[in-house]
């Protein structure tokens, strides 16, 4: 098995490929189809599987990245516009980005970018608390929904 | 009338007196006759306690004696059945061949088998051919998914969700055209095949209740020495039907004739249960 992601992404539809076209000259009449299609389901979550290792890989630094700078930005909106309401706002984000930073891809199918959708979020909502005060909370309350909606449905 | 107040006192005093006299004696007589029938029914009530006493040592007896007698009678039925008396034989049945019984538990399987009514045929078809076609789209979006580039995540999820779709369902089972014109002719043969198997068991019942045969223990302790009377008609086809349930079942038991009940729903099932209850109606005294 290939260690580099892609490669590993490129064997996984290989195989999947194969199991394919047996399900296809199989048709789905034959008695053996049944099994067939399991074995395919199989490579087909392996095929996910791999993407996902992919755009882990794609994403483990950028993620960190906006959490960290999420991070620091919340610390100067924190000193430079203090307010007690804000406080809640920024909190929230500095969770998420503490979250991110500790694990930036997460373990589901579909998690990586939905992790970068909520880091955006919360960061959007640091950079927002200047004007909208507690209520930029919502916008990192938006992301996590997100991230939830997408991985845990 | 008296002119002298004094002497009409005296009279009135009199009078009244014997009057008085008259009451007592008649309250005394009241008195004596309850008595008396107090008396006379507790009499009776101790001649009919001494009475009920007798008849329960009668009744006793009598038991003891009914019991002996049965004992008695046991006996003699070992005695009789070691004897050369001719007994019946309802265990071998060259003449019910094996084809008949297997044409007749094709039937009764034919008869549990649920069927497909033309319109529910027409309706799993439809089914399938709808898998049919979710199928080869869903092997479609799966192709798809091998040469998609990794970052193009929402083709990916709408792939993947199509592909999902095939494999949360699986293909109904297609209806066999035949399977209704095959049990319809497996019913009646089997039906066929019962009616002269019941003619061949009856016969021969009939001959070992004419002939006076000792029936074999099973039958005996099933469906009692003989038919009870007035019922002879039920008895016989009850008789039949137990011979038949040992001969399509393969019971073979000397004492127990249907066998052990069994479990599971279905025909055979239907049937142990009226035969019990059946022949439990033909051993009352």
């Amino acid at each position: 098995m290939a260690a580099d992601p892609f490669a590993r992404l490129a064997d996984r539809q290989q195989s999947l490929r194969t199991a394919l076209r047996a399900l296809k000259a199989a048709g789905p009449g034959s008695p053996d189809f049944q099994t067939l299609l399991t074995t395919t389901n199989a490579e087909v979550d392996a095929v996910m599987a791999a993407r996902k290792d992919v755009e882990a890989a794609r994403l483990t630094v950028p993620n960190r990245a906006i959490a960290a700078g999420t991070t620091a930005a919340a610390l100067v909106v924190a000193v430079g516009w203090f307010d007690a309401w804000s406080l809640l706002s920024l909190l929230l984000a500095v969770a998420t980005a503490a979250s991110v930073l500790v694990d930036p891809t997460g373990r589901g199918v579909w998690e990586p970018r939905a992790r970068t959708t909520a880091i955006c979020a919360a960061l959007a909502a640091t950079l927002l608390t200047p004007v909208a005060s507690g209520w930029a909370a919502l916008v990192t309350v938006a992301g996590i929904a997100w991230w939830a909606w997408r991985t845990l449905r | 009338m008296n002119i002298d107040p004094v002497k009409a006192l005296d009279d009135k005093i009199e009078r009244l007196k014997k009057e008085l006299k008259s009451l007592e004696t008649r309250i005394d007589h009241a008195q004596t006759e309850a008595a008396h029938d107090q008396l006379s029914q507790t009499n009776q009530l101790k001649d009919n306690t001494r009475k009920l006493t007798r008849t329960d040592d009668r009744v006793t007896e009598l038991a003891e004696s009914v019991h002996r007698l049965e004992r008695l009678l046991v006996a003699l039925n070992r005695k009789v059945r070691a004897g050369e008396t001719q007994k019946a034989d309802f265990d071998d049945w060259p003449e019910v061949a094996e084809p008949l019984i297997a044409k007749i538990l094709a039937g009764q399987e034919a008869y549990a088998r649920r069927t497909f009514t033309p319109q529910e045929a027409k309706d799993t078809r439809k089914a399938i051919a709808e898998y049919d076609r979710k199928a080869l789209e869903a092997i479609d979006a799966a192709e798809a998914l091998t040469h998609l580039p990794p970052n193009a995540e929402a083709l990916w999820r709408k792939n993947y969700k199509q592909w999902q779709a095939v494999t949360a369902q699986e293909r109904p089972e297609a209806p066999d055209d035949d399977t209704y014109a095959k049990d319809t002719v497996a019913k009646s043969a089997g039906n066929e095949a019962i009616a002269r198997t019941r003619r061949l068991i009856r016969a021969r019942i009939e001959d070992a209740v004419a002939r006076d045969l000792l029936f074999p223990a099973w039958f005996e302790n099933m469906l009692g020495p003989a038919a009870p009377p007035g019922k002879a008609d039920d008895w016989l086809y009850t008789a039949t039907d137990v011979v038949l349930y040992r001969l399509l079942h393969g019971v073979t038991s000397p004492a127990d004739a249907l066998g052990p009940a069994p479990s599971e729903e279905g025909h055979r099932k239907t049937l142990h249960d009226r035969l019990t209850g059946e022949c439990a109606d033909y051993r009352k005294p």
